[in-house]
């Protein structure tokens, strides 16, 4: 296609022609997810790190994850991702009208999502276990009262056991729990705002969509949303079994 | 743009239930307890399933191969950032110089002393009647 007059009104001037456009965009959309997973990368490294250093605490302290609100989640954000492929597929096939309604049932999932997972917040923020030095949950999961003089050579020769002078109380306690919340946290917590980014552009991509902006012969931002929509599928994909699967 | 390619709908229903299929499988094989081959596992199932995500929804198996080169590039930054992390956090203190370095894992946040013990709502519990160590000065 040429610089001439019946060039489409979505047509750039500076690109040779509609196919090189869409080919940069999405080149410059696949830069933008490899910023995104390096971004999650040094969370990543923070987890492996931890993880490696503390790892019966690892696995002690996931029980206190719900393994089910966690399932829950990842079949929402699963759906929500195959909504997502199709309401591509319905615009490229010039289906309007079932492309919104796939559109808004990926909006409806997201929600979703966010409130199951802010129900899991809010739970945890009732019962302190917070991350860094807000935390305060010292219930039965965590810590074991020792009581058996034999037990507490044990933990003294293993240097598990801790004594609060205090209380006058003896204690073997998973070590440092915070910690896992404190990853946790910032792991799911960057995650969930990447879910609320992706809505607003969702949002977005509703109302261009029912404007007649986006059509079957420019569906560009929806391509480039959609591939957002499942690195935030993708990251989820992996957040899951590290956090509520653990062996 | 109309001579994109464009995915048949069965390819992505069909792929939707992998992706729901291998959710369930690697929930399942969580709870049967095979060492350190749970993590291995499931990390190879996530890889299954973040393929199938990268290749068909993201359409990077029709797409030209610049784009994947580009995702691959990131993955493997990620696996250099690990490696070069990990030979300092895994080797502290083992040229023996400066032993404390060695395991930081035992030394325990000081805050942990003030907390008191709580209950499963996360309410403190008074354990005083729980724990007699020697006649003490506790009241």
């Amino acid at each position: 296609m040429s610089h001439d007059n019946s060039s489409p009104s979505f047509f750039q001037h500076h690109f040779h022609d509609v196919e090189q456009q869409y080919e940069t965009s999405k080149f410059g959309m696949w830069a933008f997810i490899l910023t995104e997973v390096l971004t999650f990368a040094g969370l990543f490294v923070a987890y492996i790190v931890y993880r490696s250093w503390y790892p019966d605490m690892f696995v002690g302290v996931h029980k206190l994850l719900d393994v089910n609100k966690g399932l829950l989640n990842t079949v929402v954000l699963i759906t929500s991702s195959l909504t997502m492929a199709l309401a591509i597929w319905a615009i490229q096939k010039n289906l309007k009208k079932l492309s919104i309604f796939m559109l808004t049932a990926t909006f409806v999932f997201a929600l979703a999502f966010l409130g199951v997972k802010y129900q899991e917040y809010h739970h945890k923020y009732e019962v302190g276990q917070l991350p860094g030095k807000y935390y305060s949950y010292m219930g039965p999961e965590v810590v074991e009262v020792i009581k058996d003089q034999d037990k507490i050579d044990l933990y003294t020769r293993t240097k598990n056991v801790y004594f609060d002078a205090e209380t006058n109380r003896f204690y073997k306690t998973m070590n440092n729990p915070h910690i896992f919340f404190s990853i946790y946290f910032v792991m799911t917590g960057l995650h969930g705002l990447h879910v609320a980014i992706g809505m607003g552009l969702i949002a977005w991509l509703i109302y261009s969509t029912a404007r007649g902006k986006i059509h079957h012969k420019y569906y560009t931002p929806m391509e480039m949303i959609g591939i957002f929509w499942h690195l935030v599928d993708l990251i989820w994909i992996y957040l899951f079994p590290l956090f509520y699967l653990i062996g | 743009m109309s001579d994109h390619h464009i995915t048949p709908l069965r390819t992505y229903l069909v792929i939707a239930s992998c992706l729901f299929f291998l959710s369930g499988v690697t929930v399942w094989v969580s709870y049967i307890d095979l060492g350190s081959f749970n993590i291995v596992l499931a990390m190879f199932v996530a890889t299954v399933k973040a393929s199938l995500v990268a290749f068909f929804f993201m359409h990077l198996l029709w797409d030209d191969k610049k784009n994947l080169v580009l995702f691959l590039m990131s993955l493997m930054f990620f696996g250099i950032f690990v490696v070069i992390t990990m030979i300092d956090t895994e080797f502290r203190g083992a040229l023996g110089f400066n032993p404390e370095t060695k395991e930081p894992i035992t030394k325990r946040a000081p805050f942990y002393a003030q907390l008191p013990l709580t209950d499963t709502h996360g309410y403190p519990v008074d354990s005083h009647d729980d724990i007699h160590h020697g006649d003490d000065d506790h009241h």
